[in-house]
């Protein structure tokens, strides 16, 4: 798995976003930050509530100039009946047929032949600042990664539960 | 029931090949009866207590899991039904449709997934009768007439053709049963597998007379 300071792979695939298939590039993103997320499988009973929670909250990473993209082995098109399963997807869903971009960010699974659950945040020059891989059966916080990216672009050091409007550190003596 | 047929089969005519006494063979032939029955009974009531045991463990164990975390449940049988061939996506409307009745959920999940199923708790005294007696059933069917007829090479003979008759009777209600054309087939299968272990019996028996010091 790829580490903060490695520079993020690039990839130019299909993905479905809101009701139709397009095509997303990284090198082609202009947002100071991009949130990409891989997930195991569309149409599975653990992935939706992800999917889902950072749909809702995508209007919050858009405006913390963060581009959010999901991502899985599956299909375009699976992508497409699967976002239209859950009510509609807002942000692409990246298809990494055969898994090569989840490859490239050491996050693929050979036995299961999947992507894992896995997070990075890649800054402005789209280097990895955030990693973050989390068990099969533990959904991660969207509240938590929107938190990270927040703290990510005040530049500075930022406490334990840092969270928007309370102090930095090392200025706080109780940091 | 075959095992009967074919133990006392084989017992009678190694013991008639090695011993004389027409009497003595008999009197063997249902010790080994006995004790043929009660080895089966015995075997088949701790194999299907063992079976029933860790199937109820794992039952209980997957019952548990499935209450705390359903989803589990759920991506194993998707996986399962994807695994045999179903497209993924139709695997999991299956699997959300089975999910509105948790309980049919968890029986196909412990059928498709672990192989397990409630039937498969079985009834470890009864298999044991069933077994035992149908042992016991098997071995009269060379024993009988063995018993009726005096003249041991006679004797032996009208044994092993009840035997054969039996055995490829069952052979061919195999083959009934499981609707093959040609169900002789069948039946000439456990005949020979008969015919076969009774003359091995029976050359053993000639073969190891001299060692114990008695007349064939």
């Amino acid at each position: 798995m790829l580490n903060p300071g490695d520079t993020a792979p690039p990839f130019d695939l299909p993905c479905s976003v809101e009701d139709r298939i397009d095509r997303i590039a990284l090198a082609k993103i202009r947002t100071e930050m991009v949130v990409l997320f891989f997930y195991p499988r569309d149409f599975s009973f653990i992935c939706p509530t992800e999917v889902t929670g950072f749909n809702q909250e995508r209007q919050q990473f858009a405006d913390e100039n963060a581009t959010l993209i999901g991502a899985s082995v599956d299909s375009a098109e699976s992508h497409l009946r699967w976002a239209r399963e859950l009510g509609g997807i807002g942000y692409p869903l990246l298809a990494d047929e055969g898994g090569a971009v989840a490859r490239a960010y050491g996050v693929y699974e050979e036995k299961e032949r999947v992507a894992m659950r896995a997070t990075f945040i890649l800054d402005g020059d789209r280097k990895i600042v955030y990693a973050l891989a989390s068990p099969i059966n533990v959904g991660r916080s969207v509240s938590e990664t929107l938190r990270v990216v927040r703290a990510i672009r005040t530049g500075q050091l930022c406490p334990a539960e840092w969270k928007p409007g309370t102090k930095f550190g090392p200025s706080d003596r109780h940091f | 029931m075959q095992d009967g047929v074919l133990t006392t089969a084989g017992v009678l005519a190694g013991l008639t090949g090695a011993v004389s006494n027409h009497s003595q063979v008999i009197l063997a032939a249902i010790a080994s009866t006995a004790a043929g029955a009660l080895s089966m009974g015995v075997g088949a009531y701790l194999g299907t207590s063992a079976e029933t045991e860790v199937v109820r463990s794992e039952l209980e164990r997957t019952r548990g899991e499935a209450a705390q975390r359903p989803y589990i449940m759920q991506e194993a049988l998707l996986r399962q039904l994807e695994k045999e061939g179903l497209a993924r996506e139709a695997s999991y409307r299956v699997v959300e449709l089975l999910s509105s009745s948790p309980e049919l959920l968890l029986a196909t999940t412990e059928e498709k997934v672990f192989g397990l199923g409630g039937a498969m708790l079985g009834n470890a005294l009864l298999d044991g009768v069933v077994m035992g007696i149908a042992f016991i059933a098997g071995a009269l069917v060379p024993l009988v007439p063995y018993i009726l007829i005096t003249t041991p090479r006679i004797a032996l003979g009208a044994a092993l053709c009840a035997t054969a008759l039996v055995l490829f009777g069952v052979g061919y209600f195999e083959g009934w049963l499981a609707q093959r054309e040609q169900r002789w087939r069948s039946g000439a299968r456990f005949l020979v597998i008969a015919l076969g272990a009774a003359a091995v019996g029976y050359v053993i028996g000639l073969a190891i007379s001299p060692l114990g010091g008695v007349a064939g």
